[in-house]
């Protein structure tokens, strides 16, 4: 099990890598700890959603890229 | 109930005169006013000045219960109950601020500032995209009201519109919200929002204020202290020398209060004579009122109460008090303060001063009325004390209607204080009223002046 990563602390421009793989920008965070507002820079299991703003879970959040 | 046995006959008997001590220590009764009170009442929930950009919000109660008072993006004014429709948590546990969203802390659902449901964890996984989140947005109340910036919501769709609601009442209620020199809603809050808690029922701070001056006695050491602001008594009220002093009660709405009507040809009265300056600037207030057109300048306002539980001081201090319903037995009060957005800072500062000096949990004279009320209460819990009602005989067969003076009319029933001091007119409008929404099964029945109204379209065809 990875540790888990505070994203109150995640800047807007950060990429973050998501459990289904997907990766993410980080459009603005809401610092409440459970969570962003992405954009969808890739995603694997469904390709629909790159380019698409979404809110991003807490817990989806895997790994930070940059 | 018209007047004689009302709310489980005898408990409230204005034939007699006397309320039973049930009506404020009973814990069955307390429930059922949260049902047939407060979720079927207008109620105030905050002035737009404490939300004025788009995702500010300030945490607010209607009743028992918290609700969001917010901005949305678009800038639309909305209240929303504090609790999240998933397993009914909190979404917002802060006083006041800005955010994009309401986000519960138990299982992370996120609300935006317009109510919606925007993020629910592992929705596509847990599940698997089926839930509509259309249908979970935060609960909202069913009707709002900003008026003069103040803001009102009510929780029953079938109440009548604010206005409506306030009825004549109106025009005392503006007494707090215009510009003391007359222009409509110049009113700014100042500083921040006075909360504490006592422990009475909320209807002894609530009676107290639809205009009991027969307890002035009790602020007796206040007036002999001088915390007056012209450094006497506890308020200028020169104008009592020449003033009508008045209970005005409007039975078909339950709202009350104390005002003082004015000479047609008054002159403005010496006040605030401790700081040159803040005298001066009301002198020019007072000048300018006068100069407006209708009747308005000739009321001068003091203690009210907004049913059910509104309590408005127009003068000295300039405030707006909730009492809100914790138990039975205990009142969460939050009192607002209002000055002239346009006054001096020299006057604002002074009033602010004045204003804490007087009232709030540090306030003296508001010290000598939560002694009086805590007491009374635990005094009146007793398995003996029950059995006794209280009387509010004082001035029955009294009031007078359509009272009028040089011009100056008054709605509602009046009582002229000027030689009688006190009377309990305002009380027993108030618990009249009260009688009535414990016992009407519908809003139907709240509103007689619509009956009446309907009565005289169909007389007149």
């Amino acid at each position: 099990m990875s540790y888990p990563i505070n994203i109150r602390d995640l800047p807007v421009g950060a990429r973050v890598m998501l459990a289904t793989g997907a990766e993410v920008e980080i459009v603005s965070n809401p610092e409440d700890g459970v969570w962003l507002f992405g954009r969808y820079l890739s995603s694997a299991d469904d390709p629909a959603m790159v380019g698409q703003e979404d809110m991003i879970f807490a817990q989806d959040v895997v790994a930070v890229r940059s | 109930m018209n007047g004689t046995r009302g709310y489980h006959p005898g408990l409230v008997d204005l034939a007699s005169g006397q309320i039973s001590r049930e009506i404020f220590v009973n814990d069955e009764i307390y429930a059922q006013e949260q049902e047939r009170v407060f979720a079927r009442s207008w109620l105030f929930i905050g002035h737009e000045s404490q939300i004025p950009k788009p995702g500010d919000f300030f945490v607010s109660r209607m009743g028992e219960e918290s609700v969001i008072l917010c901005r949305d993006r678009a800038s639309r004014v909305h209240v929303f109950l504090n609790s999240c429709r998933h397993r009914g948590m909190k979404v917002c546990r802060y006083d006041d601020g800005n955010t994009a969203v309401f986000t519960c802390p138990y299982h992370g659902w996120s609300y935006g500032t317009d109510g919606a449901l925007v993020g629910v964890p592992f929705f596509r996984e847990a599940y698997h995209s089926e839930l509509d989140k259309s249908k979970w947005h935060l609960v909202e109340v069913a009707q709002l009201c900003c008026y003069k910036e103040t803001v009102w919501a009510n929780w029953d769709a079938s109440a009548p519109p604010f206005l409506e609601y306030l009825g004549a009442f109106r025009r005392f209620l503006d007494l707090i919200l215009d510009g003391w020199d007359g222009r409509e809603g110049q009113a700014e809050l100042i500083g921040g929002v006075q909360k504490w808690v006592i422990p009475c029922n909320w209807k002894f701070p609530a009676e107290n204020f639809s205009g009991d001056t027969y307890h002035n006695i009790s602020h007796r050491s206040v007036d002999l202290v001088g915390a007056g602001p012209s450094g006497r008594s506890r308020r200028d009220y020169n104008e009592l020398n020449v003033a009508r002093k008045l209970h005005v009660a409007l039975p078909d709405r339950g709202h009350q209060t104390i005002t003082y009507a004015l000479p047609k040809y008054h002159q403005p009265q010496a006040a605030y004579q401790n700081s040159p300056e803040v005298a001066d600037y009301f002198r020019h207030c007072e000048e300018e009122r006068r100069r407006r057109p209708g009747a308005e300048s000739r009321l001068m306002g003091a203690p009210g109460e907004i049913f059910p539980n509104v309590a408005l001081l127009p003068r000295q201090p300039r405030t707006l008090a909730v009492w809100h319903p914790k138990s039975a037995h205990e009142t969460e009060v939050w009192r607002f303060f209002f000055v002239d957005r346009d006054a001096p800072q020299q006057v604002k500062n002074f009033l602010r001063d004045y204003y804490i000096r007087y009232s709030g949990p540090a306030g003296m004279t508001e010290q000598d009325d939560m002694e009086n009320w805590n007491y009374a209460h635990a005094a009146s819990r007793g398995t003996i004390a029950r059995r006794y009602p209280y009387t509010y005989e004082m001035g029955m067969g009294h009031a007078v209607e359509n009272w009028e003076w040089d011009g100056l009319k008054m709605p509602g029933r009046v009582i002229d204080l000027s030689k009688a001091q006190a009377s309990e007119e305002p009380m027993r409008n108030l618990y009249r009223r009260w009688a009535e929404f414990m016992e009407a099964g519908s809003w139907n029945k709240l509103m007689p002046w619509r009956r009446m109204a309907a009565a005289e379209a169909q007389a007149a065809k």
